[in-house]
């Protein structure tokens, strides 16, 4: 027998939280206003479910995050299943198999909470929110751009005006090591010296090719310049082609939404990794967490794909603070219809169930900043 | 759905100020004058250990330097608390931290973290026999690492100072730990038995701040860049 106290009952599991008032109230509200912009551009909402067998749930781009599901045994199939980490892998299940004949490009949406069994350095939360966009069936810059000037105009839609995109190729590392000739475990090492963006190590394991990694790893940084130092570094061709891609992919946002602010990272290719072309990941000025990440991928066997997720926690703390529905104090006995019309006009009714003696105070013990009073709306001091 | 205070997420990204983060004690003095030939100056008493002053203004405005351990630089920084900071690669190795990077080897405070174990039993045994080795260390994750890559498990004794008494007194068959010189092994009858890692100081800089100021910190990352090519 352990002496240990027992747990508090509002203690919960590591990386879980409870959403008071008015936080959850304003965080749907912020996820509906993502989906309305998503929505607007034609994207279709689907809704996959929290659990589904193993074997479908971490086919293709879903064995990246394998590692990071919580499985259990269905008792009734007695097959594994796994509870979603990452939306992208179902939203990618159903367009190659139910929605296998939609007409291409087919553009989805969706929007839902994902667990993970662990969470990050930054932050411990292992419950994620995300909502987002796939675009399926297509490879061309223009598609690359339309994820993110959308997810700019959503963004702009809860506040958020001041946005950047951080570009990646997170295959170009990848090519250029496998067309380096170093030993294998160079290879390692220097992927994880670039990752680390540790400059000393690139050094000691880049061989050949470290004078062009380390230009390129400094290179980090707004779009300009760093272009420039892909231009100018020694490529072999089909790297060549890739950054050529991501060259066309600038262009192509900068044609749609100028005021954009795009950085890239030549050498970075960290993420949840099944991306297979340019990606992205949003940032907002003066918060250290990430607001969503996006790329390019490949759908079932082997249908070009890109999305975007954008994580509505992260986003609702960079924004603006919401101001949730006010509280409007109806006594007992008002009339019906004008409470009705102070509803419809956007205020929350606190409606009295029983008569009281001072409906003022009663009105502020229940968090009220408004009451009805014979019909008109009056402020409480 | 309306704003309430549209001021606090939309300052200007440009007037925050950057944090460097400096490391106490061991290579407190080489950072000096490194920084000088940065052109950064921080204020007189930043390099007296006796002040109590943690924060220091510097010659530039837009830049202040704190000064913490130097296990605590590479967690200021990859907190974000810190945009920049000037750490040992061996606090990056234990930590591990995948929000720092490392755009910079300084080429100061070298030295190396090794294994090393009573001048008695050194070479006594033979290590790939082992099935686990109980250490001293104030590097739990490397000594971890560095024991498993052989096939070793380590059980550590997680110490911050004074290892070199953990064998001396039954706490520990083999310590892992910085040697500069190794004088102070010498003097603890240890004999260093394996370099796991040469380690020299690193610049490193907050991932997201990169990112997010790139214009800013990779003005610092130049000007420290240019600094070492002076030297």
């Amino acid at each position: 027998m352990s002496d240990d106290p027992p747990p508090h009952p509002a203690l919960l599991p590591a990386g879980l939280r409870d959403l008071l008032p008015p936080e959850a109230e304003t965080e749907a509200a912020a996820v509906e206003a993502l989906m309305d912009v998503f929505a607007a551009h034609g994207y279709q909402r689907v809704k996959p479910p929290l659990l589904e067998f193993e074997d479908s749930l971490f086919a293709g781009s879903g064995q990246a995050v394998a590692d990071q599901t919580f499985r259990l045994m269905d008792p009734v199939s007695h097959r594994m299943m796994g509870l979603r980490a990452d939306t992208t892998p179902q939203v990618a299940r159903i367009a190659t198999t139910r929605l296998a004949t939609a007409p291409r490009p087919l553009r989805l949406s969706y929007a839902g909470q994902c667990l993970r069994v662990r969470g990050n350095q930054l932050t411990p939360d292992r419950q994620i929110a995300q909502a987002g966009v796939e675009l399926i069936g297509i490879d061309s810059p223009e598609a690359d751009a339309e994820l993110v000037v959308i997810g700019a105009e959503a963004l702009a839609a809860v506040g958020l005006s001041r946005i950047s995109f951080d570009l990646t190729l997170p295959t170009l590392v990848p090519a250029l090591l496998a067309g380096s000739g170093l030993a294998a475990s160079d290879q390692a090492a220097l992927a994880r010296a670039l990752d680390r963006k540790d400059a000393a190590a690139v050094r000691r394991h880049g061989g050949g090719l470290a004078g062009t990694l380390i230009e390129l790893l400094l290179a980090a940084g707004g779009a300009p310049g760093a272009l420039t130092a892909l231009r100018a570094a020694a490529l072999p061709p089909p790297v060549r082609d890739m950054a050529g891609r991501l060259e066309a992919t600038v262009a192509a946002i900068e044609a749609r939404a100028p005021g954009v602010k795009l950085t890239i990272d030549p050498v970075e290719f960290r993420g949840i990794r099944y991306h297979t072309g340019v990606c992205s990941t949003v940032y907002a000025p003066g918060r250290h967490e990430e607001l969503g990440r996006g790329g390019r991928y490949v759908c079932g066997a082997a249908e070009p794909a890109t999305g975007l997720t954008l994580y509505p926690d992260a986003v609702l703390r960079a924004a603006p603070p919401r101001q949730p529905r006010t509280r409007v104090f109806v006594p007992a006995g008002a009339d019906a219809a004008g409470a009705q019309a102070m509803r419809q006009q956007g205020y929350a009714t606190v409606a009295a169930l029983a008569g009281c003696d001072d409906d003022r105070a009663e009105a502020r013990r229940l968090l009220c900043t408004h009451m009805l009073d014979g019909g008109a709306l009056i402020a409480l001091e | 759905m309306t704003a309430l205070d549209r001021a606090a997420a939309l300052q200007p990204v440009a007037t925050g100020s950057l944090i460097l983060a400096l490391p106490k004690g061991r290579i407190l003095g080489e950072c000096g004058a490194l920084l000088a030939r940065a052109g950064l100056h921080p204020a007189p008493d930043y390099d007296d250990e006796a002040s109590r002053r943690l924060r220091f203004p510097t010659n530039e405005p837009g830049l202040d330097v704190v000064r913490v351990r130097p296990f605590d630089v590479a967690t200021f920084v990859a907190f974000g608390a810190a945009e920049i900071g000037i750490c040992g690669a061996d606090v990056l190795m234990e930590f591990d931290y995948p929000e720092i990077y490392a755009p910079l080897d300084l080429g100061i405070g070298a030295c190396r973290v090794s294994v090393a174990e009573p001048v008695e039993t050194a070479g006594s045994d033979d290590p790939t026999r082992w099935s686990r080795v109980r250490v001293a260390t104030k590097y739990p994750n490397i000594a971890r690492r560095h024991f498993a890559a052989g096939g070793v498990q380590a059980e550590v004794v997680h110490l911050n100072g004074a290892m070199e008494l953990a064998p001396g007194l039954g706490l520990s068959r083999l310590i892992v730990d910085l040697v500069q010189t190794g004088s102070t092994l010498r003097a603890n009858r240890l004999a260093e038995t394996e370099v796991i890692a040469h380690v020299t100081s690193r610049l490193i800089v907050n991932r997201t701040a990169l990112k997010t100021r790139p214009e800013v910190i990779g003005g610092w990352i130049a000007r420290f860049r240019a600094a070492l090519g002076q030297s």
